[in-house]
């Protein structure tokens, strides 16, 4: 008994020491500067004279900015798409690695996790040339298709812009997906397949009716690891349009930016990310919530 | 793990369609590279064709000034600082969660799981704030230190993954002898986890190198620019002339793929480790 507390007391105290370093650290740098993003969040300030008080004055100002409700609403459709267009789309395409074609797996894993690995500056700047109006890939292949009537500046015309940028996303997030995906299907044991095949289950069936909810706890994390992903976007979005044109490509990150070091509103800008980190919170309780109660679902028809 | 399948029409159809669209996915990198040998004259004349001649002129003219270079030293410097802090914080911190349990140890996890949902912007002004009280505005050091921090959350759950799977026999064992905690750490799980802090310190080059956000609002003087933030200055300074701008975007982007092609294997387990708690 004495043995145990005293052991309890020792490593209570170990704990505290390891830990102190990393929690200290991280309190400084994450923790304080996001409290502290909060307090500037109730002033105006050019970041040089002297801040002045105006209570809940940035946020009402917010609350009628149009521009952050579209920036807010984009930064919602970037993480819809995500979820579809790189969670989704990863697991049928971990599915076929695993379990149609597990001879070219590791190749394909490698090229797909290229774009992960490379800086997002690069490939913005490398998918320039791609949908570049005069010369661009994009635009060539459509005419070699026969529908160059459908070539367009794509990042320079407000209607393309933010859906260009969605797809250059789409690619290069793709790959973490993949493999987080190869990782989960490959843990589903064989014989629950071998039960299936002896009652006649082609691919499609397996992988809906065994594979989907067998990994639907990896559907989930991975679905709320690209919601806050989509919510933290930025370089990609800075390289490629900055937001524009007119606003017509802005997510939250680029229009804080701007706001607190293009116009110097630093007041504001905290504002803006203040705001953005709570509805952040909100949206992902939320939607971790629901895909709970959809993955009971999935659970059942299995 | 997989049964061996037999080859059927299936099998070819999604192999096929699987091919074409991880084509897609690289044809930039793919074509960034080939187009490099290109001489300005021949990229102009055809944009998307291989290249004719071997030329190495677009490397020359990219590296000639020396800003990349300043640049790529920036990165290196910043990535080591990051990297190294990250490292011994998350080591430290990664093998407390798994080898003491405290009631308080959940909330620890709960906040860290908290930071690491949190966007980096958030703190970006009060950083700025921060970072000019502290005389840190645009060093290498004011970016190292949050950078370093907003790593650390993710790289403490990889860590602890790790100490998880070492049997907790090992440091009973050394607590019989009489080893204090500290030195169980450091001479019964240092030694044992240093694959693990090898892996956690490559994926967070990876990352710092690609940094963007901090190192652009941090930074002003050219000189101590990183890499991907000096390479859009770079960008819009050679314009005109196509292969130099995309041998310096090479240039920005070969680190990482070299550290991918040597350690896929540590980095693929990273992030998978890291997932599963974010």
């Amino acid at each position: 008994m004495s043995a145990d507390t005293s052991f309890a007391k020792r490593s209570n105290r170990a704990a505290i020491l390891f830990l102190s370093p990393a929690l200290l650290f991280v309190f400084a740098f994450v923790a304080y500067p996001v409290a502290y993003a909060g307090w500037l969040s109730l002033f105006r300030w050019d970041g040089a004279s002297m801040p002045v008080f105006l209570g809940a004055g940035n946020f009402v100002r917010l609350a009628g900015d149009a521009i952050f409700w579209q920036a807010l609403i984009r930064n919602i459709l970037v993480a819809l798409s995500a979820i579809v267009l790189q969670v989704f789309l990863a697991l049928a395409i971990a599915y076929c690695l695993v379990r149609i074609v597990p001879a070219f797996s590791r190749i394909f894993l490698f090229f797909y996790l290229v774009p992960v690995m490379v800086s997002e500056i690069c490939i913005g700047l490398l998918w320039r040339f791609m949908y570049n109006p005069y010369f661009g890939l994009v635009n060539a292949g459509l005419s070699a298709i026969g529908l160059g009537g459908l070539k367009r500046g794509w990042l320079g015309e407000s209607e393309t812009a933010f859906t260009a940028v969605v797809v250059v996303m789409s690619f290069t997030y793709l790959g973490l997906y993949v493999l987080l995906f190869v990782a989960a299907v490959r843990n589903v044991p064989e014989s629950v397949y071998e039960a299936a095949e002896i009652d006649g289950a082609g691919d499609f069936r397996k992988f809906f009716s065994i594979t989907v909810p067998m990994v639907w706890d990896a559907v989930r994390a991975n679905s709320l690891l690209a919601i806050i992903g989509s919510l933290k976007t930025f370089s990609l979005v800075f390289v490629l349009t900055n937001g524009g044109p007119n606003h017509a490509s802005e997510v939250v990150s680029t229009y804080l930016y701007k706001m607190g070091f293009g116009s110097f509103e630093m007041g504001y800008a905290a504002a803006i990310g203040f705001a953005q980190m709570v509805l952040t919170a909100l949206g992902a309780w939320i939607a971790f919530r629901y895909m709970k109660r959809i993955g009971a679902g999935a659970g059942a028809w299995s | 793990m997989t049964a061996v399948r037999r080859w059927n029409l299936t099998s070819t159809i999604v192999l096929a369609v699987l091919t074409a669209h991880v084509l897609m996915v690289i044809f930039p990198f793919f074509w960034m590279i080939y187009s490099t040998f290109k001489t300005n004259r021949e990229f102009m004349r055809s944009v998307w064709s291989l290249p004719k001649s071997f030329s190495l002129d677009a490397y020359v003219g990219a590296w000639s000034g020396g800003a990349l270079g300043g640049y790529a030293v920036n990165s290196l410097l910043i990535m080591a600082g990051a990297t190294l802090i990250t490292v011994v914080l998350a080591t430290l911190a990664g093998f407390a969660l798994a080898a003491y349990r405290p009631r308080w140890i959940p909330a620890v996890e709960l906040s860290m799981t908290a930071a690491m949902a949190i966007p980096a912007y958030v703190a970006l002004v009060p950083l700025v704030v921060m970072l000019r009280g502290a005389g840190l505005l645009d060093t290498h050091l004011g970016v190292i230190l949050p950078t370093a921090a907003f790593n650390v959350p993710v790289s403490i759950f990889i860590m602890q993954a790790f100490f998880n799977t070492l049997p907790r026999d090992l440091f009973d064992a050394a607590r019989m002898d009489g080893a204090s905690e500290w030195k169980i750490f450091l001479r019964v799980a240092l030694p044992i986890a240093r694959p693990a802090m090898f892996t956690v310190a490559i994926v967070n080059m990876i990352w710092v190198w690609n940094d963007f956000l901090f190192p652009v609002v941090f930074i002003n003087s050219p000189s101590r620019k990183t890499l991907p933030v000096g390479l859009t200055d770079f960008v819009g300074e050679h314009i005109t002339n196509y292969p130099v701008m995309l041998a310096a975007i090479l240039i920005a982007a070969i680190a990482p793929l070299v550290l991918f092609v040597f350690f896929e294997r540590q980095i693929t387990a990273a992030l998978i480790g890291g997932a599963v708690k974010g």
